[in-house]
């Protein structure tokens, strides 16, 4: 039943060299994972057309991908991993945390809709022992807020009509938790020419394949698959605010699905900063920013270096007068998605992070650029700084010069 | 002064055969010695497909081969489960083979009472996603697989168990003979040089490719038809059944899975030189290609290694057959008595691996009427202790891969090697691939014999994986030392040889992933750890 079988195997292609366990987060604060090469490509080889072998250890993989950028004979290390994550689901059971966690889409909803007394609740202390006593829910890490005037409520535009036209992927953490980041968005695309249509769409399937709900992931692919196709043979290009999701759209649909769909929808997927950045290539951006004397700090989410494009927002956000940014050049931030709010994985995530605290609090900039709402919730809990996503800040850039001329 | 043993019986040669005859002498209550100049195994035993024939393979042109390859298909499934893996064979029609051979085969094995079933080609496919889409006809068969290394060693561990003695890395240097009956032989130890004198009262030749030497000490006239077959190892085990083509029996057409990998060959080249175990890239070219009509992607599935073996070949009155093919398969027992007037002198040679313990048999049965034992042969009912192990290590904290391969392996070692690891505490696997603890290779560390890392590959599967142990080669070496198992000097020649022959296997794969793998391991051993080949003038 585990044997799935890929388009290629791999996991063959793997010469042990160990390039991934170096550049795993885990394996780089804890013994106690088996560590990328083991779990993924060692163990798929093993199990082949032989008795299934179930480690637990796999619950302590993050999905960060990492172990696919260092892998010098691209084997799909984080598909595998996955795989085995899921397997493992069935095979041990999901906790009701794990499902709830995963299902970050369905609680964002309900957690929206009581968003004044979700929030209280969730900093309260004695509400936290019992979340991590009840649930295993780490009450030393601080969850996101949510709010009750999200994104879905304040903006259901379906068509646009300029000659570029986008097709907003907001994704959970801009709709629920973060809608200024989402409307930031609609407005540097409108300070462009470019009209933004928001698809019906679910939750990207990330939480899900981190928690080993894999089935669920990929009927939530295959909706958003499906939703977004329609757009873009219209000629829209897909855009996204969050790395987690982009990468789910760009690379995990393929390796999860392998369907026609998935390859098709790829092809049209871009990161906002990318895709400014495509714009700012072919002469179409406006570069009307006023000038900004800021020094940022900018931390790359792991899901942001496994798209393979460099760091758009630091192209971009080094166009606006004055604006001076430096890679943080830190490894990953500890809180993964949902890993962090763990409670048996708080040791390994706060370890991870550490590195990533010392290396903002070096660069000792004015505030810190990321994209991604985790890696966020880790650099507000662990870092001095502010973190700012690169639209609100580019936002700011179009206003201010607005209002000055 | 030389030392002197007596015994009833010397068996020359340590593959399966000798095995199973020393096992079937022990089980008899007849003393025996068996004498292997290398490792037990180290020749053509371990050197093949590790194929439990169902005897079908041969049904049509040699009805009594395929009957006794039958029965004793039945007989090792019960007695030898810690080596067999019940897999059950798919034979597989491709187009352009010949249709009144497929005819001829369901006939005569329904003749004999091989039961083959045919099933439909998109059920074949089902089970086999690697197989051709043009497949044109498939039967289940009862084939399965064997794997030598763990028969060769648990036979001879059961033959000592029963009181029988052996002297591995000890080669037979002269054959001694009182007028026209042998009374023994002069054995020499080949590490150190030391001779032992072995009297008998009768020498049993087991020697496979090697008969012919062995004949030779007692100046009896034997000549074997040494025929050198290739095989190549697949990186993982990517079929469920043994898959063999349906014809005429030729090269390159069977796919056997074993543990964690396929084998796939072979060739058939007669050779004067039975240790010649050379590769060639063409050959293995040839048989890829030959091996396409059933998998059409083997050229894009990674092979680990390539390996060679002799097949020990005897017909009577010689054969001009180049490819060997034509060759009867069966076994050849030799009462050199009869047939060359030395008395208590036997070769057993030819036969097939399936049918070793029918061999034994019958040469035991031999031995015995000359001796005057009337005790009957009871290896066809006694089964060999089994591997399984699994009511042990549950509490003992390591990996599940590696804790899966162990409870899987242990055998009768499992309480000692249960008793280190609760010991020592740190049960990470040396090698990564085939899941080999320190543990484990230590408890087939054989005392007074010295540290040999072939000798370990051969009964954990250290190194046995795409790795080829560019790992576990120096972990392995660097622990045996830390624990004064062996010495610095002796670890880095046995490091050297093992790496060497490591190395021959890869280099005629020379593509893809494992030419890659290589490289790697090239520079880890002769930069990083600067191992050179004056290692060797240690020797």
């Amino acid at each position: 039943m585990h044997n799935t079988l890929y388009p290629k195997p791999s996991f063959d292609q793997c010469i042990k060299c160990n390039a991934c366990v170096i550049d795993c987060p885990v394996s780089n604060v804890s013994l106690d994972f088996g560590g990328p090469k083991h779990l993924g490509p060692e163990l798929k080889r093993l199990i082949e057309n032989n008795e299934y072998i179930d480690d637990s250890r796999i619950d302590l993989c993050t999905l960060c991908g990492n172990c696919d950028l260092s892998c010098p004979e691209n084997v799909q290390v984080s598909t595998l991993l996955a795989f085995s994550k899921e397997a493992h689901a069935e095979i041990a059971g999901t906790k009701f945390r794990d499902f709830v966690l995963a299902n970050a889409e369905t609680v964002g909803k309900l957690a929206s809709v009581f968003a004044p007394i979700t929030n209280l609740a969730l900093k309260m202390k004695p509400v936290r022992k019992i979340m991590e006593g009840v649930m295993g829910l780490d009450s030393e890490r601080l969850f996101p807020s949510y709010r009750f005037k999200n994104f879905n409520r304040i903006y259901k535009k379906k068509t646009a009509n300029t000659k570029r036209k986008v097709a907003y992927y907001a994704g959970c953490y801009a709709t629920y938790n973060a809608p200024e980041i989402a409307e930031a968005f609609v407005k540097v695309m409108e300070y462009n020419g470019i009209e933004v249509a928001k698809p019906d769409q679910k939750c990207c399937g990330i939480p899900m394949f981190a928690n080993g709900q894999m089935k669920q992931g990929k009927k939530n692919a295959e909706y958003n698959i499906n939703s977004f196709l329609e757009y873009t043979r219209q000629g829209y290009d897909v855009v996204v605010t969050c790395t987690s999701c982009t990468l789910a759209l760009k690379k995990e649909y393929i390796m999860y699905l392998q369907s026609e769909g998935a390859h098709e929808l790829a092809r049209h997927v871009y990161d906002a900063d990318e895709y400014l950045r495509m714009l700012h290539a072919e002469g179409e951006l406006n570069t009307n920013f006023a000038e900004m004397n800021v020094k940022a700090g900018y931390y790359a989410p792991c899901h942001m270096k496994s798209q393979g494009i460099g760091n758009p927002a630091m192209d971009i956000l080094s166009l606006i007068p004055g604006y001076e940014i430096t890679d943080v050049a830190a490894g990953c931030c500890g809180q993964c998605g949902t890993y962090g709010f763990k409670k048996e994985k708080q040791d390994i995530s706060l370890s991870i992070g550490k590195s990533m605290a010392e290396a903002v609090e070096e660069v000792n900039a004015d505030y810190t650029v990321t994209e991604c709402g985790m890696c966020k919730n880790a650099l507000d809990q662990l870092t001095s700084k502010k973190t700012i996503h690169p639209m609100i800040v580019l936002a700011e850039a179009y206003e201010k010069a607005e209002k000055r001329s | 002064m030389t030392k002197l043993i007596e015994t009833d019986v010397i068996v020359i040669g340590g593959g399966m055969t000798g095995a199973g005859v020393l096992r079937d002498l022990a089980a008899r209550g007849v003393k025996a010695v068996l004498v292997e100049r290398g490792d037990l195994g180290s020749g053509t035993s371990t050197r093949n497909h590790g194929l439990l024939h169902s005897g079908c393979r041969y049904v049509v042109r040699d009805e009594d081969a395929a009957i006794e390859s039958y029965h004793e298909n039945l007989i090792l499934k019960k007695t030898l489960p810690g080596a067999i893996d019940e897999t059950g064979g798919l034979y597989v029609k491709v187009p352009g083979d010949d249709d009144d051979y497929v005819k001829l085969w369901v006939e005569a094995n329904r003749k004999v009472g091989i039961p083959v079933e045919e099933i439909p080609v998109a059920k074949a496919l089902e089970m086999e996603p690697f197989l051709s889409k043009d497949i044109e006809a498939a039967f289940l068969t009862p084939d399965g697989a064997l794997d030598p290394f763990v028969m060769v060693v648990d036979i001879v561990a059961d033959a000592v168990s029963r009181g029988a003695k052996v002297l591995t890395y000890h080669k037979a240097v002269k054959i001694l003979k009182s007028q026209n009956r042998v009374t023994g032989a002069v054995v020499q130890n080949s590490i150190t040089g030391e001779e032992i004198e072995i009297r008998a009262k009768m020498v049993v030749n087991s020697a496979g490719p090697w008969s012919g030497q062995v004949a030779s000490l007692a100046e009896v006239p034997l000549h074997m038809i040494n025929n050198r077959g290739m095989l190549v190892i697949f990186a993982h085990r990517f079929n469920k059944h043994g898959i063999f083509r349906l014809r005429k029996p030729g090269d390159a057409e069977a796919f056997i899975p074993t543990r964690n990998v396929t084998l796939f060959g072979t060739t058939g080249i007669n050779t004067d030189d039975p240790d010649d175990t050379s590769l060639d890239r063409q050959e293995m070219i040839g048989m890829l290609r030959e091996g396409m009509p059933l998998v059409p992607k083997i050229f894009e599935m990674r092979l680990i290694r390539a390996f060679s073996g002799n097949r020990p070949l005897y017909q009577e009155n010689g054969a001009d057959d180049p490819s060997g093919r034509n060759v009867t398969r069966g076994m050849a027992l030799l009462d050199h008595q009869n047939r060359d007037g030395l008395e208590g002198f036997i070769t057993i040679t030819g036969g097939k691996l399936t049918t070793f313990r029918y061999m034994a048999e019958k040469t035991v049965d031999l031995v015995c009427e000359k001796l005057g034992v009337s005790a009957k042969c009871t290896t066809h009912e006694e089964v060999v202790p089994h591997r399984d192990a699994k009511e042990f290590f549950k509490t003992v904290d390591m990996a599940p891969a590696a804790k899966n391969k162990i409870r899987q392996w242990a055998g009768l070692r499992a309480k000692s090697i249960e008793e280190t690891m609760k010991k020592e505490k740190v049960n990470t696997p040396i090698c990564e691939c085939e899941q080999v603890t320190w543990a484990e290779a230590e408890s087939v560390i054989p005392e007074n014999e010295g540290f040999n890392i072939e000798g370990i590959r051969r009964r954990t599967r250290l190194g046995m994986g795409p790795c080829q142990g560019t790992f576990c080669n120096f972990r392995m070496a660097a622990v045996a030392v830390e624990k004064g198992i062996t010495s610095a000097k002796e670890a880095s020649r046995e490091l050297y040889h093992s790496v060497m022959e490591r190395k021959k296997g890869m280099g005629v794969v020379a593509t893809g992933e494992t030419a890659k793998q290589l490289q790697m391991m090239e520079a880890i051993y002769r930069i990083s750890l600067g191992l050179r080949q004056e290692a060797e003038a240690h020797v």
